[in-house]
């Protein structure tokens, strides 16, 4: 994941997870967390999602939840996650604002 | 009813994907895998999806865990051999794999280098890589073992004059360049969406 670099934009797909585990989810959980919220826009791959569970735990971004014991494991953002989200949606929003100014609603 | 079918595939992933989901279709599902052949029992047209993976460079852990993770999403999952091994014995070396499986043996991932996922049918298409980014990692990895095959074979029937090993190699380089092919069109399309 090029996630990051230089302080650069988190892709879709990490911005979400990292949005779905604000409260405790497996990865079938995430999956339809981000389907829904999409609305089906966005369909993430089992693959995809596996690959990104393992990058952002090692970034220590989010974190296993519940005893290991568990069949399927759960997962929630850790506080440096979240605050790597926080900065992601200071950053867009600053994107939005100027998208909108520029081409945004009937202004003139 | 049951019917079973032989084919080879080799590294062509896609292919073989798109051969079971043609059965799917048709309304055949895939009970059981041999080293070439294929099971299958009727269901309903269109009830299952399949799609193929390959795992040759995952370590034993890995490729577990890997398991683990598609059946908890409710996936069934099937181990197949890449019909590639032309090994005698019960080991292969894998230069190209995780650290834990550059010595592939029946206990890791020989002759259980790819997976074959089944999902039940719900209305959307099944991928198991979805980002640009992802397939093009995903990809790569596939580049490794054909580099290799075709280097390895290569020398091989240059060394001891044996056609066939030849055209084994030669098949190892087509795979190879199939999947640059791929890596550079999705490398493409990275420069402006993700």
């Amino acid at each position: 994941m090029r996630d990051n670099v230089k302080g650069g934009a988190l892709t879709e797909v990490t911005f979400y997870i990292l949005l779905s585990l604000c409260s405790p989810k497996h990865g079938y959980g995430i999956m339809q967390f981000i389907e829904e919220k999409t609305s089906g826009r966005l369909l993430l791959g089992a693959g995809t999602l596996y690959g990104a569970l393992n990058t952002l735990q090692e970034k220590g971004w989010i974190a296993p939840y519940g005893e290991a014991g568990g069949r399927k494991r759960e997962y929630l953002i850790t506080a440096q996650g979240k605050e790597i989200a926080e900065r992601e949606l200071a950053r867009l929003k600053q994107l939005t604002d100027t998208a909108e100014q520029i081409i945004g609603g009937d202004s003139k | 009813m049951s019917k079973k079918f032989y084919r080879f595939y080799g590294g062509l992933m896609g292919f073989q994907e798109r051969w079971l989901n043609r059965m799917a279709a048709k309304g055949w599902r895939l009970i059981r895998t041999g080293k070439m052949s294929y099971e299958f029992e009727e269901c309903k047209p269109k009830q299952y999806l399949y799609c193929v993976e390959f795992i040759g460079q995952k370590s034993k852990e890995n490729a577990a865990d890997y398991w683990d993770f598609l059946e908890d999403l409710g996936y069934h999952v099937f181990f197949k051999n890449i019909n590639l091994n032309c090994s005698v014995g019960k080991a292969v070396w894998r230069p190209w794999a995780e650290k834990d499986a550059r010595i592939a043996t029946n206990s890791t991932t020989f002759n259980r280098e790819l997976l074959i996922v089944e999902k039940e049918n719900d209305g959307n298409p099944f991928e198991l890589h979805t980002t640009l980014e992802d397939k093009q990692k995903y990809y790569k990895t596939l580049r490794y073992p054909m580099l290799f095959g075709f280097l390895f074979w290569g020398v091989f029937a240059l060394i001891m004059r044996v056609w066939w090993v030849g055209i084994l190699s030669a098949l190892f380089l087509f795979f190879l360049i199939f999947h640059q092919i791929e890596i550079m069109k999705l490398a493409k399309q990275t420069k402006f969406t993700e």
